[in-house]
């Protein structure tokens, strides 16, 4: 029963990712675009630039990210959204974390958040690099392209598994 | 769809997505560095169903004519070398940039690292847009999917997909039941027991 209740601590992987995969029919019929998260990055990032570099909109890249559209503004909203539903689905459940996750003293060799955190500020920066260059995330290409049979989202995909693998086993050390 | 009800749909859509990624704590730290370190298998799971299911809805709304496919462009270099960068920033961010808000949302304060540090990739990237673009971002075969290279129509080809994704997941969960990659707490750490036991031997040791 209540395979998947909101009160859970868990649900299994297939739950969350039918959930998941079945998000495409509304991004689909209502927004006409596929789930993706790494576009709003510019569509933000371009509105703080904006705050120092006001030039930076007139970049064709950045100012069709920028623009007043459904479809960047939706994706804005979806990763607020995503933020909102783990903060809900921990509350309702009675799930608390620590500020940091414990993985990290084991993945890094020392406890040090500050050390923590700036290896968190350089992996979202080739993260997110990364992602723009390819044109596309876990969801943009992952979910969303693979599921489209996209010929640049498979070869993205084994690539990010590719370098995700060995990052992880030559730089992080074993969690 | 005006922008305010994109917004409104963005934020719904977003929440069940949330939700999904923590009850299955595929965002956890710990279930994307063990799956990068093969020592897990969560983030695989969640990922590959998703495909799959999202294989299916597509093959069904687009063999109704009720949807167009929006296949991304392919630019070989760019997706190799894109895809390699991003994968190394996933396994030291334990993110993805989708997944790093669901660690902002249950309070992990080195998640707003990642963040502000993916905003400063996602414009270092913008920058030099315009200098890349000629390189590495013209050119190529365009929107080239399987259906091309195959022949074969969507709706098949993505069915003939989500089957052999299903056969893939029911044996990786014979392998692997997913309940044995959780762990014991709900924070992704799916390796106390060793670490306790380690701990537990070093106590022993030093109380001789």
């Amino acid at each position: 029963m209540n395979a998947c209740s909101l009160r859970q601590k868990a649900w299994s992987p297939y739950v969350a990712g039918v959930l998941i995969g079945l998000l495409q029919i509304p991004a689909f019929l209502l927004i006409s675009t596929a789930l993706g998260a790494s576009s709003s990055y510019v569509t933000v990032g371009g509105y703080l630039a904006a705050v120092v570099d006001p030039a930076v909109s007139q970049i064709d890249y950045v100012g069709k990210h920028m623009a007043l559209t459904g479809k960047n503004w939706w994706q804005v909203a979806l990763v607020v959204g995503i933020a909102l539903g783990a903060f809900l689905s921990m509350k309702l459940s009675g799930a608390s974390r620590k500020p940091v996750s414990p993985i990290w003293s084991r993945a890094l060799g020392t406890p040090s958040p500050v050390v923590r955190y700036a290896v968190a500020f350089l992996a979202g920066f080739i993260m997110l690099f990364g992602a723009r260059l390819a044109d596309g995330c876990t969801s943009g290409h992952g979910i969303s392209g693979m599921a489209q049979l996209a010929v640049s989202s498979t070869i993205a995909v084994a690539f990010m598994f590719v370098g995700g693998i060995a990052t992880a086993v030559l730089v992080l050390r074993r969690i | 769809m005006s922008l305010l009800s994109s917004i409104l749909i963005g934020l719904v859509m977003g929440m069940v997505f949330g939700i999904a990624l923590e009850k299955s704590r595929v965002f956890e730290a710990g279930m994307i560095v063990g799956q990068m370190q093969l020592r897990n298998f969560t983030m695989l799971k969640v990922f590959l169903t998703a495909v799959a299911t999202g294989a299916v809805v597509l093959a069904a709304m687009h063999g109704l004519g009720l949807i167009k496919l929006a296949p991304k462009a392919t630019f070989y270099t760019a997706d190799v070398v894109g895809g390699l960068i991003l994968g190394a920033g996933i396994a030291l961010a334990g993110a993805c940039p989708g997944t790093v808000l669901a660690q902002i949302g249950v309070g992990y304060r080195d998640a707003l690292f990642t963040l502000v540090g993916g905003l400063a990739g996602a414009m270092a990237f913008s920058y030099l847009e315009p200098t890349l673009r000629p390189m590495l971002l013209t050119g190529g075969p365009g929107k080239l999917t399987f259906v091309e290279l195959t022949g074969i129509s969507y709706e098949v080809l993505a069915l003939g997909f989500a089957a052999v994704l299903v056969v893939a997941l029911v044996a990786l969960e014979r392998w692997r039941p997913w309940k044995s990659d959780l762990g014991t707490d709900v924070d992704g750490d799916f390796g106390p027991t060793e670490q306790a036991a380690g701990a537990r031997g070093a106590h022993l040791k030093a109380a001789e």
